[in-house]
């Protein structure tokens, strides 16, 4: 799909006078170091067991031909995100000016339909019993580190990143480093025929782990005690 | 080293399947109760169907309220201010208000006695139509809700509403079965109804493994688990040959049109919905935690 194909009013990417940020990962750059995870949970104290960003990989190929290659994941702020149009009490909505996909917590009712709606599992249910920050029994997700951006920082997990594999900018602005980015190198987003329209681009992305993999059915047995807990754990 | 998958929790959990089940049986018994009004034969059902369908979209309410993770925020559904009209669930919950007035002025009515034919009828009829309109909107609402999710296989196809309306059916006349008891005309309709709807269920059925197995990886992916392991048994077995071939084989044989036949045929559809309906929520969420 043309990433100048606007077909929604919701989309801010290239119109004038508005911000559009954007995330680029090269993953040539990550090496795994998980920093990112790290920096996001001590940032936002996000509970054990879920994350707003993390650091999936897959050992692809056969010993000795073999490679680790890490995908970092998390919100691709879309630019006609359907989690917004999925929340009935308009607890999730986008900030018009930047992008951001945030999270009224005050308003969410809890009905999960957003996480539903999400197709890139960016979503989860925070628990009910917090240390330090009385939100729980909500959904909440990565905000691109609104708060930081607002005050001309860039995310914690840009900031913190060790490979500048991360890089964080306004697309809408044609001398920022992430337009220079995803104007030269071949890039790609996660599940473009959703028509999202995502903002999370990626730079030599392995086609492992952007696709429905076979190992998603198929049982390697690396993966089964894992899937065994995972099942018994949510009852599925 | 083995790869690093992280896992995700399923968004809508089996809770969510009570659900459909209940409002399923609840928009079906509304539709008999609506029936009764153009059928004679059903007239023994009226009463005993609205007040089953109130008590069951009562139930139904309280355990989609439950559900929620921050259920006395559930009055926001209902607040103008907050409502967006993109979200099926908005409809939903306007539309489950709805019922829930209509369904009392209903009863209510039927209790003053409006229910039988002479100078009330006018005023019962009118009320059995406007209930049954909006029960109508109970399964076309939850399946558009999985049908608006892009992302998943299954549930974003167009049929889905019209296989929630048709398992409504189904699952409404099998209670209005087992409530008939011995009453021979109404059982002669309710044979009707159970083997068109039931049928009707097969063939969407069909039709929504068909369009999965030829679909891209994510839907191929997915029909196998729909037809595979713990979920097959559930869909495929209970859920198919159990809950909808079996009985549809009882109804056109002449035992299914006998008293013990048809009670029998309406177990196996509600056992055959419920897992239906557990199946197609869960399994296209099963991949999805996988990504």
């Amino acid at each position: 799909m043309s990433e100048e194909l606007r077909v929604s009013p919701i989309e801010t990417r290239g119109v004038a006078g508005k911000k559009r940020y954007a995330m680029v990962v090269d993953t040539r750059r990550c090496i795994g170091c998980m920093a990112c995870q790290v920096a996001c949970k001590a940032e936002y104290d996000t509970p054990l067991g879920v994350n707003r960003t993390w650091v999936p990989y897959k050992v692809v190929g056969t010993y000795p031909v073999v490679k680790k290659q890490f995908l970092p994941r998390l919100c691709n702020h879309c630019d006609d995100p359907p989690c917004v149009r999925n929340c009935p009490v308009d607890a999730t909505y986008k900030v018009e000016d930047g992008g951001f996909v945030l999270q009224r917590y005050e308003r969410c009712i809890g009905c999960r339909s957003c996480m539903a709606a999400c197709p890139y599992n960016a979503r989860f249910m925070l628990p009910s019993h917090r240390t330090y920050t009385p939100i729980t029994n909500v959904v909440d997700k990565c905000t691109f580190c609104f708060h930081r951006v607002t005050q001309n920082m860039v995310p914690a997990c840009v900031q913190t990143c060790v490979g500048r594999s991360r890089v964080f900018g306004d697309i809408n602005d044609p001398s920022s480093e992430v337009s220079y980015l995803v104007a030269r190198n071949a890039t790609q987003v996660l599940r473009p025929e959703e028509g999202t329209k995502p903002h999370v681009f990626y730079i030599g992305a392995d086609r492992n782990q952007t696709e429905f993999g076979r190992d998603a059915y198929r049982k390697p047995e690396v993966m089964d005690l894992d899937r065994a807990a995972f099942r018994r754990h949510f009852n599925i | 080293m083995g790869d690093y998958t992280w896992f995700h929790d399923v968004s809508w959990h089996a809770s969510y399947a009570i659900y459909f089940f209940v409002i399923g049986i609840c928009a079906g018994l509304a539709f008999l109760s609506y029936g009764s009004w153009l059928t004679p034969a059903l007239r023994p059902l009226r009463e005993k169907a609205a007040w089953g369908s109130l008590a069951l979209l009562a139930i139904g309410g309280l355990l989609l309220i439950a559900d929620l993770s921050q259920p006395l925020r559930f009055l926001n559904a209902l607040n103008p201010f907050y409502l967006t009209f993109t979200s099926p669930l908005a409809w939903g919950a306007l539309n489950i208000v709805a019922l829930g007035i209509a369904s009392v002025l209903y009863v209510l009515a039927l209790r003053k006695g409006e229910g039988s034919e002479g100078d009330g009828q006018g005023r019962g009829k009118l009320l059995a139509t406007i209930t049954a309109l909006l029960a109508l909107g109970l399964p076309i609402y939850t399946g558009y809700d999985l049908t608006a999710h892009q992302s998943r296989p299954v549930w974003n196809t167009p049929i889905m509403p019209v296989l929630f309306v048709a398992l409504a059916i189904a699952s409404g006349t099998a209670v209005g079965s087992l409530l008939a008891g011995a009453n021979e005309a109404a059982r002669k309709v309710l044979h009707q109804y159970l083997l068109w709807s039931t049928a009707a269920v097969g063939v969407i059925l069909v039709s929504i493994l068909g369009t999965t197995n030829y679909g891209g990886s994510a839907s191929e992916l997915t029909f196998l688990i729909l037809t595979t392991g713990t979920m097959g048994l559930i869909f495929v077995g209970i859920g198919i040959l159990v809950g909808t071939a079996a009985p549809v084989a009882l109804l056109l044989a002449p035992f299914g049109r006998q008293q013990t036949g048809l009670m029998l045929a309406a177990v196996l559809v509600l056992l055959g919905s419920a897992a239906l309906r557990y199946a197609l929520l869960m399994g296209p969420q099963h991949l999805q935690t996988l990504y």
